[in-house]
């Protein structure tokens, strides 16, 4: 789900007609949400969202396996598998 | 099914009121880009002007198969009195409440049409059918909509869509006019109904819709017989218009 844009319409069904031709008319959409400005919840405190501390480590990318890989594959004895050719 | 002598005349008369349907109203419709009533409906009835076109492209392909002429030539080159659009599609463009009117009334007409043609004999039609009303369903919904708002909008909003209507009804159901040896078509199986059945089909269709509105149901066509016939001034400037560029240099490839 991806915010696709906006729209001014004077009701719901007008809205949802002017999105569907301003998000989809090119096939680019398989759904669309359409939701009233006000229905919206703007959620923007840095606290909740950027908070200051260090959170890498809730990252995958924390992780480094390729030193746990080669040590593994050593131990059973396999070779590291080649990049497969095309 | 091969299609040949008079049938295939028939199929051709056909496919040419439709095609021509189809053309003249997206074009009617495409002088809206850049003026329509708010910047999302410009885009709007902009993107429904091109379906329209759209849909007469892929019409004058068949005609053509059919007749071994060139689709564009098909649509740009005859006289203005050689094109089969119903009168209903003559008035010009018109303000805004003239627009919805014509196309609310267009829509659910050809809406109608388009049912009674999906499951025809002859496939080549049949299935352009079926994705010709996937796309006019929306069209029918956006005239809805527009059609709810107005009628029942102040400020002069509901007298300029009752002027419409009292302008466009007479001629509205000039899209079931009777079509030159239509008999042919239902024989073959290729249409399932007379017009004049389809006519009274779509007035049913509509009568809920007019009742909730209180709006006036529009009357018998005038001289049906010749509802494809008798374009006047409002399709020469179209005609114009829209041969514009063509007309500038016969025969250019572009």
């Amino acid at each position: 789900m991806q915010h696709g844009g906006s729209v001014m319409a004077p009701d719901r069904e007008l809205a949802t007609h002017y999105a569907r031709e301003l998000f989809g008319r090119r096939q680019e959409s398989v759904r669309l949400w359409v939701v009233r400005r006000a229905d919206i919840v703007d959620l923007a405190d840095p606290d909740l969202l950027q908070p200051p501390l260090d959170r890498s480590f809730k990252k995958p990318g924390g992780y480094v396996m390729r030193d746990k890989l080669a040590a593994a594959r050593e131990l059973s004895g396999q070779a590291k598998p080649k990049a497969r050719s095309r | 099914m091969r299609v040949a002598g008079p049938l295939a005349t028939a199929l051709g008369e056909l496919l040419r009121s439709m095609a021509d349907d189809e053309f003249v109203i997206g074009f009617s419709d495409s002088e809206w880009t850049g003026i329509a009533p708010l910047l999302e409906e410009d885009v709007a009835i902009s993107s429904l002007a091109q379906d329209e076109i759209g849909h007469a492209a892929a019409l004058y392909g068949l005609l053509g198969g059919l007749t071994g002429e060139d689709p564009d030539a098909i649509a740009y080159d005859r006289v203005p009195a050689a094109y089969r659009h119903c009168r209903l599609l003559d008035h010009g463009r018109g303000d805004w409440a003239m627009t919805i009117a014509r196309r609310y009334l267009y829509d659910t007409a050809d809406g109608v049409r388009l049912e009674a043609l999906v499951a025809g004999s002859w496939p080549p039609l049949a299935d352009l059918v079926g994705k010709l009303a996937r796309e006019e369903r929306y069209h029918r919904m956006h005239a809805a909509v527009w059609l709810d708002r107005l009628a029942r909008g102040g400020d002069g909003t509901r007298s300029r869509l009752l002027a419409a209507l009292a302008t466009l009804g007479p001629d509205a159901a000039t899209v079931f006019a009777p079509l030159p040896d239509e008999a042919a078509l239902i024989d073959a199986g290729i249409l399932s109904l007379p017009m004049a059945d389809l006519e009274a089909r779509w007035r049913a269709s509509i009568a809920p819709a007019f009742a909730t509105l209180d709006l006036p149901l529009p009357p018998s066509a005038r001289d049906p017989a010749r509802g494809r016939l008798d374009h006047g001034e409002p399709f020469s400037w179209l005609w114009r218009e829209f041969n514009t560029v063509r007309a500038a240099e016969p025969g250019a490839t572009w």
